[in-house]
């Protein structure tokens, strides 16, 4: 915000006689535009699926440079549902990157997972979902919503669904992905715990004979300790990352919301 | 009717042999249908008042309102095709919101009586259109105060050159009413309707013109306002009917300088001595019987 | 008379030469090149520096300064910031003026629409309450809208340059308090600054209110105090502020704005012993 005021001024402004007045723009081709129509906001989100639930988390903090704006800013956001709170969903949005794109690419979403219910007289499911977001991201490729997302829910069989994207609608369904200021941080941390990455069967043998690890679904308790310590080691070592931490976790019986406080340093 | 039959009252912007638009004598036959709505400019304000009919009993009460407001300080009642009344009151709201982008400074009374006369009577000269079915009385209050004007910044000078002249005194209230063939004027009181008739009588009997010395204060005009819709409404006896009432005062009075339906408090209490006034009539009348 | 009817009735060629059409843009044969392309605001020109705010146990109290900046020159005094929407919302202006003029015409003319479907605006009663259908816009309500604006002309590439906070009671007459900026970012917190009170104040306001259960403990009185010493902060160390200011106080009994206030107690002791700036070498 402090960039606001740190413009100077236009140098024909008053204050000169007109004598001495530039009195011709060079038309050396147009002007350039001064005005970035994006900013930064910080912030980590991360999603992790199992066999009956997903589990998305982002932290709170809101972020301007080296300002706080607020400690708490959920990324997290039902889609979907009844009333203002949308009681009910089934569907999870995360975004981070540039807030103000975030929440209008929320707003369209959720206005589009409703419209579908009015239209069809059934809740969308989370593939056609996902689907519908990649259109909207890449409907606006040329001048793209600045945000990488994460959708989660429950497919057709119940089995956890997670989808993350890029911010011009790339997609892709995974067991789990990190995401925003700290995903380089959280990001090798799941390959390692939820993949199972360069992990052998220690009974296998040495050198070719060593056996990976096979990743199978990981149980809940599990994976929200996964998430809680990946989000308190993402706070010491980055400094947009911190303040609280929200977890949605989506079942057959709805979205469970908690908060953890995270440090506020 | 000798009109009918001639032909000349098949079409706007037909004259007749004689001079007249028929078209627009029987949109007055309209207005002459609609419940009486009446218009009391006082010393320090402006009501409006309507006797609303009640078409149907599954209407609910004090919904409805037909007493629109169109700019801040400024309502608009009329009578006569319904519809119609909803098309000039979107027509000087879109007058009074223009104008105050153009001059950052709400409409005078007087300029937004002059345009609205100028749209109705636009209606009454092309073949394609009608005129307008209803007649509307449009009152309100010219702050003579200064008022901020939207988006300034800074006070200018107190005193002094581009200062501001103190004795000097402008706006006040002011009621207008605004005929089918776009025929307008302003008025101390105003009144239209089936009950136009006796309203007006009554109306001319109150002390309205200020260069009398005397004029009623707007708490009167309400009282006033309340007892003429219930004498107005003494022809029509059988239908049921509600009593609407909005006012405008200075910036310094009761609504501060906005237009605002009347306080349910004092309504009520203004149509109690209305109830009272008419069984006071009714007694009078009975006494002279006996003697 | 030749058959091109285009010519007819205009100077002959023969006579008066051909059309001079230099004074005509390149497209239309003319030899103008004053074509460049449509520029919006690109930076801001009179502006005004930080706007506070403070939640409390029952309202917000916010406040900014009267001064308006031509760059480093102060160049308007008396520019009040804070414009009061209804009795239950305020909104601050930092940031470039005259959107902040063109914003306020905006809110005008949308309370002007609010009121037409409820002309009991200032209900004193229950009843009168009961017969406005449309219940008053909140804080709540009027910062959705305004983000809204300001991210539609972000993306629009002519954004209004702004910092605002907005400030009042939701639509359960609890206090509410979020900003909204020119790129259409909108948070909110128990305290918000912007401009250079995120640096200076933003800290000394979290003192008092770290969180949201703070804010429920806090007495309006200690909120305005504590924007009060802000002000003076702000006053010592921000170049573009000044020592008159507004503040307002929007609460269940409505909002109470004072437009002009002066500093109380300021100390400059602390000035003599700032040293190293410049050629000042004692």
């Amino acid at each position: 915000m402090a960039s606001l005021f740190q413009q100077s001024m236009p140098s024909t402004g008053p204050g000169y006689s007109f004598a001495s007045a530039p009195t011709h723009h060079s038309s050396s081709g147009p002007r350039q535009h001064a005005f970035y129509p994006y900013t930064d906001n910080g912030g980590s989100t991360l999603g992790i699926s199992g066999a009956t639930f997903t589990i998305l988390a982002g932290d709170t903090r809101s972020t301007s440079g080296y300002n706080i704006n607020s400690r708490y800013a959920p990324k997290l956001f039902r889609i979907g549902g009844d009333g203002p709170e949308n009681e009910g969903a089934r569907i999870v949005l995360s975004v981070v990157g540039f807030a103000a794109d975030g929440n209008a690419l929320k707003e369209r979403l959720d206005t589009m997972v409703k419209m579908y219910r009015y239209q069809h007289g059934k809740e969308i499911s989370v593939h056609a979902c996902a689907q519908r977001l990649s259109h909207i991201l890449y409907g606006k490729r040329f001048f793209p919503y600045y945000v990488t997302a994460i959708l989660g829910g429950l497919d057709d069989e119940g089995k956890g669904a997670l989808y993350s994207y890029d911010p011009v609608g790339s997609y892709e369904r995974e067991q789990c992905r990190a995401a925003g200021a700290a995903s380089s941080l959280i990001m090798p941390f799941l390959d390692n715990q939820v993949n199972l990455k360069n992990q052998y069967d220690p009974a296998s043998g040495e050198g070719l004979e060593k056996v990976m690890r096979v990743p199978e679904p990981l149980p809940q308790e599990t994976v929200e300790q996964l998430v809680r310590d990946a989000f308190t080691s993402a706070v010491e070592r980055h400094i947009e990352v911190g303040d609280g931490l929200q977890m949605m976790i989506i079942t057959k019986e709805g979205v469970q919301e908690t908060f953890t406080p995270l440090k506020k340093d | 009717m000798t009109s009918i039959g001639t032909g000349y009252d098949l079409s706007n912007s037909v004259f007749s042999p004689d001079g007249r638009n028929f078209q627009v004598e029987y949109a007055v036959k309209a207005v002459e249908n609609g419940g009486t709505a009446i218009g009391i400019r006082c010393k320090d304000g402006v009501v409006l008042a309507l006797e609303k009919l009640v078409t149907s009993k599954l209407l609910k009460k004090d919904a409805n309102k037909r007493i629109a407001t169109v700019d801040r300080n400024t309502g608009v009642v009329h009578s006569g095709l319904l519809p119609d009344g909803r098309h000039f009151i979107s027509r000087a709201r879109d007058e009074a919101s223009s104008w105050r982008s153009t001059y950052k400074a709400p409409i005078p009374g007087s300029s937004l009586a002059n345009r609205m006369g100028a749209y109705v009577q636009a209606y009454t000269l092309y073949n394609s259109v009608r005129p307008f079915g209803i007649t509307a009385i449009i009152g309100g209050y010219d702050a003579e105060t200064e008022l901020s004007v939207d988006g300034a910044v800074g006070n200018g000078p107190k005193v002094g050159a581009g200062g501001k002249t103190q004795w000097v005194k402008e706006g006040g209230p002011f009621l207008y009413m605004v005929e089918p063939s776009g025929l307008y004027w302003g008025y101390y009181g105003a009144a239209t309707g089936k009950g136009r008739q006796a309203a007006k009588a009554e109306l001319e009997k109150l002390k309205l013109d200020p260069t009398d010395g005397e004029c009623i204060s707007l708490e009167e005009g309400v009282k006033e306002a309340a007892r003429i819709i219930y004498v107005a409404h003494e022809d029509s006896k059988d239908k049921e009917f509600e009593l609407e009432m909005t006012w405008v005062s200075a910036v310094s009075g009761p609504t501060k300088g906005k237009h605002e339906e009347v306080p349910k408090a004092l309504r009520e209490e203004a149509e109690r001595l209305a109830k009272k006034a008419l069984e006071g009539e009714d007694e009078d009348e009975e006494e002279k019987m006996e003697e | 008379m030749n058959h091109f009817p285009e010519a007819w009735g205009r100077p002959r060629d023969d006579i008066y030469g051909s059309y001079n059409a230099s004074y005509l843009p390149q497209s239309r044969g003319g030899l103008q090149s004053h074509h460049q392309p449509t520029t919006h605001t690109q930076q801001p020109i009179v502006t005004g520096t930080s706007v506070l705010a403070l939640k409390f146990s029952t309202g917000v109290v916010i406040a900014a300064d009267n001064l308006a900046s031509y760059g480093s020159l102060a160049r308007f005094t008396d520019v009040h910031r804070l414009k009061p929407f209804n009795k239950r919302a305020v909104v601050g202006f930092g940031g470039d003026v005259s959107d902040m003029q063109y914003l306020d015409r905006l809110l005008n003319s949308l309370d002007v629409e609010e009121n037409y479907t409820s002309p009991t605006g200032d209900a004193k009663s229950d009843d009168d309450r009961a017969l406005v259908d449309a219940p008053l816009m909140s804080a709540k309500n009027l910062h959705t809208y305004l983000a809204k604006v300001m991210y539609k002309r972000r993306t629009d590439f002519n954004p209004l340059w702004n910092a605002l906070l907005v400030c009042g009671l939701d639509e359960k007459d609890q206090p509410f308090l979020a900003s909204a900026d020119l790129l259409g970012t909108t948070f909110s917190a128990p305290s918000m600054a912007t401009g250079f009170g995120a640096h200076l104040a933003q800290p000394l306001l979290r003192r008092v209110a770290p969180d949201e259960a703070a804010t429920q403990e806090l007495s309006k009185e200690k909120a305005v105090e504590a924007i009060k010493e802000c002000m003076k902060v702000l006053f010592y160390r921000d170049a573009r502020s000044m020592n008159e200011y507004s503040v307002a106080v929007i609460d269940q009994s409505g909002v109470e704005l004072k437009e002009d206030e002066k500093l109380e107690n300021q100390s400059w002791a602390f000035a003599d012993r700032i040293k190293g700036y410049g050629t000042q070498t004692v």
